[in-house]
């Protein structure tokens, strides 16, 4: 095998982590060109919810980012509207709530990311504690500093302050250290937090782990295909029409799933331990076969029926 | 050309040393860029807490990764809660097995926590910033002196140098390096008096386990083709029924049965020579249960055949 397949085949099995590290580093580039560009800390009254602001409305943003880009948002909610009982099929009603919840989960990497890089940084959290309204804390960080330090802490940010030099270093620093110490108090939560959720996940799974892992194999292939057939069909159908359109020719038969095999086939994926189903569309292909089994086994019986009689 | 493919073939045969000392490296060198542009320690009263927690709290999130990271915790975990299965400790034999497995993989993640902290205490920036915070060390050093002292020693890692007549100065970057190299030391002793242990107890010789490594690889790759092979051969059976309404053809595929004797624990036991479980589980009667039998044994040695596994984390 060539050096450079061996090296594709090592980074396309390590997909998932670069995946990661590569948000991680954006995270971290679009801190830093808001915190140089766009961010100027006021200096006033306003401190407390700029500083909020820049911590928290971003990370609303890539939330809901989070759930523009997962596919399986869209698989949920398409069509809800024209036919909400889609939403909570007969004897599966949690399994709703089940996938919203895995999107969410998944929609929370970039957030939690973000807010991670920005109280490590500390920049959005000293301008937003600096002019915070909780007077404990700030006696707490004007303990044993001239008279004036309270009136002018919120300008600490901007080094626009008329205490000594070391008086802003002191809180300036004070401010850091609490920022990135609730800065690593988020990142140990969310990773306990997931370590946990996955911990739970797995030891109430019905499958088996390579059961699983085939899977999920299978779930891509699938997907693979779906996309293969999609444009072999679209494009034998669209030369269909074009061709009676440009050279005025009857229409030829052209069998496509009907509309109710379609909306059978886009409901939500359910996993069947007890009859092997690995999807949606496997599950529609096996209960047809049940049925022509016992098509087949009634006409079988007429057959005989009619042999016995005969 | 031709060196590269040495290179590359060591690589491949060193694989799980040199996945080691990557993460090892990659950690060190995290460390390194942490205290270099995130860490300012405050000096005041907040050394203590910030420097404990940029010692320890990413250790822990490593230790943490760890787990979540490992293939053999899932392959541990899957399925032990599962509805209609005891989740309590019937059999004291599987129980130990269990152990014994969730054993191999703390110590594997314990690597990279381990790697951080003895490279923070090394680079002492840390330990310095925690212990010039601590009380014990400010009524030491400041014996007699009133609580000027205590915020001058807390200023020690901001450049601070104590007055003239203070106790004898103790250098606490010393202090720090000094632990580290302890850590380092013991660490790998430890590592190499269990690391030989285990291969003295090892009930198969050298050769045929190093053969037995190659197999695993070998059987993880082609398990992986295979799955494939089989996973597209049935969508493609399900999309061809699916758009073209013909009847579907029967497909066979393993039982649910089948998938859960290959994925249990392996045991190795001196009768056969069975080199995984879906070796083990084709071997003998195919719907016969294979699981653990009196006769087996369960090496650390062999503890490598329940972790060289599929490509698959169990994260979100």
């Amino acid at each position: 095998m060539g050096i450079s397949q061996t090296v594709f085949k090592f980074l396309s099995s390590q997909k998932k982590a670069i995946g990661y590290s590569l948000m991680g580093l954006l995270t971290v580039g679009s801190e830093h060109l808001f915190s140089l560009s766009a961010f100027k800390c006021p200096c006033s009254n306003k401190n407390y919810t700029y500083g909020l602001v820049y911590l928290f409305v971003p990370a609303l943003v890539l939330l809901f980012v989070g759930f523009a880009l997962n596919g399986s948002t869209w698989q949920l909610f398409t069509g809800c509207c024209v036919n909400p009982k889609k939403l909570f099929p007969k004897g599966k009603s949690c399994h709703f709530f089940h996938a919203f919840c895995q999107i969410t989960l998944k929609a929370f990497v970039a957030p939690v990311m973000w807010l991670s890089v920005v109280l490590l940084n500390g920049t959005f959290y000293e301008c937003a504690m600096s002019g915070s309204k909780n007077l404990k804390y700030l006696e707490m960080l004007c303990h044993n500093k001239s008279n004036k330090c309270l009136e002018e802490l919120p300008k600490v940010a901007c080094g626009q302050t008329s205490l000594s030099s070391w008086e802003t270093e002191e809180i300036l620093l004070t401010l850091q250290a609490e920022s990135q110490v609730v800065g690593w108090c988020v990142i140990v939560s969310a990773a306990f937090l997931s370590l946990l959720i996955t911990c739970y996940g797995h030891c109430q799974s019905n499958t088996s782990h390579l059961q699983k892992r085939f899977w999920k194999i299978y779930t891509e292939k699938e997907k693979e295909q779906f996309e293969k057939y999609f444009e072999v069909y679209a494009t034998k159908l669209s030369e269909r029409n074009l061709k009676s359109f440009f050279e005025n020719k009857k229409l030829e038969p052209f069998p496509m799933p009907s509309f109710r095999a379609w909306e059978e086939a886009s409901a939500l994926d359910s996993f069947n331990i007890n009859q092997q189903i690995f999807s949606t569309l496997h599950k529609l292909v096996e209960d047809s076969m049940k049925e022509n089994d016992s098509n087949e086994a009634q006409d079988t019986m007429v057959n005989l029926g009619e042999g016995e009689t005969v | 050309m031709e060196k590269f493919r040495t290179v590359l073939d060591f690589c491949l045969s060193h694989q799980k040393a040199l996945s080691y000392s990557a993460v090892s490296l990659l950690t060190a060198g995290s460390e390194r860029l942490f205290s270099v542009v995130v860490f300012q320690c405050p000096c005041n009263s907040w050394n203590t807490l910030y420097g404990s927690v940029f010692l320890l709290v990413p250790a822990l999130i490593l230790f943490l990764l760890g787990y979540l990271l490992n293939v053999r915790t899932w392959r541990l975990f899957t399925g032990c809660c599962a509805p209609g299965r005891c989740c309590c400790c019937i059999h004291r034999r599987r129980c130990w097995r269990y152990f014994r497995v969730l054993w191999l993989v703390t110590v594997s993640a314990a690597v990279a926590p381990l790697t951080w902290i003895a490279v923070a205490l090394l680079g002492a920036n840390f330990y310095e910033c925690a212990a010039s915070g601590s009380s014990l060390l400010q009524r030491y050093l400041c014996q007699g002196r009133g609580t000027q002292c205590h915020e001058q020693v807390a200023r020690i890692p901001c450049g601070e140098t104590l007055p003239q007549g203070a106790q004898t100065f103790v250098s606490l970057r010393a202090q720090s390096q000094v632990l580290g190299w302890i850590l380092v030391a013991s660490i790998m002793a430890l590592v190499l008096t269990v690391t030989c242990i285990n291969r003295c107890r090892s009930p198969v010789s050298f050769l045929q386990l190093r053969f037995w490594k190659i197999y695993l690889e070998k059987e993880r790759e082609v398990f992986e083709r295979k799955a494939k092979e089989h996973a597209t051969k049935l969508a493609e059976r399900n999309l061809k029924c699916f758009f073209e309404s013909t009847e579907p053809e029967l497909f066979q595929t393993p039982t649910n049965k089948d998938w859960q004797q290959i994925s249990s624990l392996y045991a190795f036991n001196t009768k056969g020579q069975y080199y995984s479980m879906i070796h083990k589980y084709i071997s003998a009667n195919r719907g016969t249960s294979i699981r653990s039998t009196e006769e087996d044994v369960f090496s650390p040695a062999l503890g490598f055949v329940d972790g060289t596994d599929v490509n698959e984390t169990g994260t979100l």
